[in-house]
């Protein structure tokens, strides 16, 4: 085993996460390498750096403002979970609207617009004119 | 005292005094877990309810494939990541925060004797730096080393929390250290 894999056990070690074999094989290596004994002495304060650490506590009204803060978001998550129990039925009801609405149309947008738009390009003012004065014509004489 | 597992049950019934006692068991250890991963007094309190009134409204979606502190656990390291990454967090020259003075301040009271560090100001002092170096190492090495040094979590538990495999857990956990040794390499004056 190469001394990098030692270094690893060492950090193993420490944390008392290490199994007998390896910790027989490590014992043995530590005998004979001054690098990795002196390694673990490194490791150690490391340890000891964190050991030093004193445990933070949560400011006094944690608990006041955690129950406040659930009671008034939960107000808003009621209306997720409501939101997202009738999530599928709301979809469906607006797919099934907007199906609907498209059908509607549908005879508008492709049946009376063509029409309207064949009516406007096929009537020719000056011929319609003419048209009328000739029924005029025909059916009305004139008055003498 | 009653188990997660069963308190969990009871909260899950709509008895609210459960989730009241859990937040009370676990308040402490997700407040350190955040404030040293996040680093940051004033937003560690917020973060933490962020932590259980997510742990409040999708207990009903947790089915208990883990422990439930290790659940906890997992909500709080995402949710710092989440900060973090919200926030865009960077790692903080450590250089340029920490000067010579509290660099010797600490390796006196390394050197010396526990007694030492009792006076509150000196201990103060001390929780500054360790906190200034632990900010400037990468999120990855600050969340395994806060979840085994600080909250003394089992490399399963944190194989679990992370999820990473155990042989991973080992690596991260070795270099994160020795990352951190280098940071405070002027404790180490022969190398």
């Amino acid at each position: 085993m190469s001394c990098k894999k030692f270094k690893i056990l060492l950090s193993t070690y420490l944390d008392e996460e290490i199994t007998k074999d390896e910790e027989e094989e490590l014992s043995k290596h530590l005998k004979t390498c001054s690098g990795c004994a002196r390694e673990l002495e490194y490791l150690k304060d490391i340890k000891r750096v964190f050991f030093l650490k004193e445990k933070k506590e949560p400011s006094e009204f944690f608990e006041t403002r955690l129950f406040a803060y659930i009671k008034d978001r939960g107000k808003q998550s009621l209306w997720e979970r409501y939101l997202r129990a009738f999530k599928k039925p709301i979809l469906l009801v607006l797919i099934f609207f907007l199906l609907t609405v498209g059908l509607l149309n549908y005879k508008k947008f492709f049946y009376q617009r063509p029409a309207e738009l064949t009516s406007d390009l096929l009537i020719d003012t000056q011929l319609e004119e003419n048209f009328e004065e000739e029924l005029l014509a025909v059916y009305y004489e004139p008055p003498r | 005292m009653e188990e997660d597992s069963q308190l969990l049950a009871r909260f899950k019934k709509g008895d609210e005094h459960a989730f009241e006692l859990l937040v009370r068991k676990y308040k402490t250890p997700v407040f350190n877990t955040v404030y040293s991963i996040i680093g940051n007094t004033q937003e560690t309190d917020d973060i933490a309810q962020e932590v259980f009134l997510k742990v409040y409204t999708k207990a009903g979606s947790f089915k208990g494939e883990s422990s439930f502190s290790t659940w906890l656990y997992r909500i709080t390291v995402n949710a710092c990541l989440d900060e973090l990454r919200k926030r865009k967090y960077k790692t903080i020259s450590y250089e340029a925060e920490i000067d010579q003075e509290e660099k010797l301040k600490l390796k006196d009271v390394l050197a010396g004797k526990e007694e030492d560090i009792t006076e509150d100001l000196r201990k103060k002092e001390l929780q500054d730096i360790i906190q200034k170096a632990m900010n400037s190492l990468p999120e990855k090495d600050r969340i395994i080393l806060t979840l085994k040094e600080i909250e003394g979590l089992s490399y399963n538990e944190i194989s679990q929390i992370m999820k990473i495999s155990l042989a991973k857990v080992k690596v991260w956990l070795f270099r994160a250290r020795q990352k951190l040794r280098g940071k405070l390499s002027f404790l180490y004056p022969e190398e």
